[in-house]
């Protein structure tokens, strides 16, 4: 019997040294893959994450449920921290940083009245959706930088940094709006040579968009203006 | 084989005349169906949402179904006393515990399927077939339930049920701690610290390993090299639960 008892002993550290050798594997893997849930010490964030444990996306999802409360009764500044919590817990989950920005940018801009707070809520915005780009995930896909180029082209008016995150946009897949907008961003940028680019690669490609963008690149190159 | 294929098959049938686990079950798919009703959202966030609450679910009730199992496979044994009859027949104590490991593994499977089918049939429904990452997702589950349940069928031969509840569900809330906690410990200096923590983290079941459902409901991209290695830690994993189980019950005295 003791012998047998050894031989389980030893058995067991066989499969503790595998259970080692692999875990080094699936950590090095989950650097790789982005797999790995960041430990952010934040006021909350710990805590939060010791509590939910393995349930951190069904926690995102009860606040997102929150946020649509708040949303339909229109107390827009009860969504912030539920934002900021969402992006916490789930930093992967696109939707929040786009709807986060937008939000800021455009419905509590609205909501506020003097030009500096305005101000502040556009830059907020943009703030927000910079820093869903710096999750390594997020900066491959057209999601956030297609809003940050919109926020700037029609909320900011600001066509070069439109032009800088569109053209960032389509370089990853995405859907035909996305051209379509950065061909107006070139025209209001004054790049009329790209723009007419733009608009014959929109015309050439996306069946829907034929007969705006013939008239687009009629009109730039008989007016050298075509957005109004 | 054919002596612990007979035990499995007998735990299997003696679990599928419990009610609790029925009870389980039910609850699971209630949750799963109770997903639908986020239809006031949109179509990405609705479909995000049924996603994220039924890997929930089917992994929340799928443990409580492999913690209940396995807690019930040997200790009846012992309580009804049965396992006097049973053992002294040509059986060895080591057919008898991988036998029962067998049976609770069915079990839990055939839970497991159904809460899945009941899922992807939810997915079909919204028009939204599941993908190879979904079917990712659920292998990975399906693995961390039959470990817990390996380990509470370990735990079962040297421990009193009330004892294995608490120690299972500690181990399982912990388990989906341990990358936390090496994150924190990798900023101290403390060499011996860093040791221990090095030591504790190969040592309690890493669960959070199997846990891929949030990078999947927001459409993260997992290799399969990903999944095999945890296939790979899980089965290694549950050669250590069994060896424990082997060494306690041949050492009890029955």
């Amino acid at each position: 019997m003791r012998r047998k008892g050894y031989k389980y002993f030893l058995a067991i550290v066989l499969c503790f040294v595998g259970i080692h050798l692999v875990q080094i594997q699936i950590d090095y893997r989950k650097k790789l893959e982005n797999l790995e849930s960041a430990l952010v010490l934040m006021p909350g964030q710990v805590a939060g994450s010791l509590i939910l444990g393995g349930f951190k996306g069904l926690a995102a999802d009860l606040l997102w449920l929150n946020m649509e409360t708040y949303w339909h009764s229109g107390q827009h500044y009860k969504i912030l921290p539920l934002l900021q919590a969402i992006s916490w817990l789930q930093p992967s989950y696109i939707l929040v940083w786009t709807i986060g920005g937008w939000h800021m940018a455009y419905n509590i801009y609205a909501e506020v009245k003097t030009p500096e707070e305005k101000q502040y809520w556009y830059e907020q915005g943009i703030k927000f959706l910079k820093k869903g780009l710096s999750y390594p995930f997020n900066a491959n896909k057209y999601d956030i930088y297609f809003e940050l180029g919109w926020t700037y082209y029609h909320k900011g008016k600001d066509y070069p940094n439109a032009v800088k995150y569109l053209e960032k946009a389509i370089k990853y897949p995405h859907p035909d709006y996305v051209d379509d907008v950065l061909a107006h961003a070139y025209e209001k940028n004054g790049q009329i040579d790209k723009a007419i680019k733009q608009w014959e690669f929109v015309r050439d490609n996306y069946v829907g968009f034929f007969d705006v963008a013939t008239r687009m690149i009629n009109d730039l190159k008989t007016k050298g203006k075509a957005t109004p | 084989m054919k002596k612990m294929w007979l035990i499995g098959l007998n735990t299997f049938r003696e679990s599928i005349r419990k009610k609790t686990l029925y009870i389980i079950l039910i609850f699971a798919l209630i949750v799963i169906g109770a997903s639908k009703l986020f239809s006031f959202l949109t179509a990405e966030e609705e479909l995000k949402m049924i996603k994220d609450v039924s890997f929930s679910a089917i992994e929340f009730f799928g443990a409580l179904i492999a913690i209940f199992a396995s807690l019930a496979a040997i200790s009846t044994e012992i309580e009804r006393r049965t396992i006097y009859t049973l053992l002294t027949k040509p059986i060895r104590r080591s057919d008898f515990v991988i036998g029962k490991f067998f049976g609770v593994s069915m079990i839990i499977f055939v839970n497991f399927i159904l809460a899945t089918a009941f899922f992807i049939g939810l997915l079909i429904f919204k028009k939204s077939p599941p993908n190879m990452d979904v079917f990712k997702t659920l292998l990975l589950i399906f693995f961390e339930l039959i470990l817990i349940g390996g380990i509470t069928l370990a735990l079962g031969t040297f421990t009193s049920d009330a004892f294995n509840i608490i120690c299972s569900f500690f181990l399982y809330i912990v388990g989906h701690l341990t990358s936390y906690g090496k994150e924190l410990v990798e900023r101290t200096e403390n060499i011996i610290v860093k040791g221990l923590a090095d030591m504790l983290y190969t040592l309690v079941p890493n669960y959070e390993n199997f846990n891929i459902r949030d990078k999947i409901v927001v459409g993260l991209n997992v290799s399969w090299g990903y999944v095999g290695y945890t296939i790979a830690y899980g089965i290694l994993y549950m050669c250590v639960a069994l060896f424990i189980a082997l060494y306690f019950f041949e050492k009890r005295e029955i």
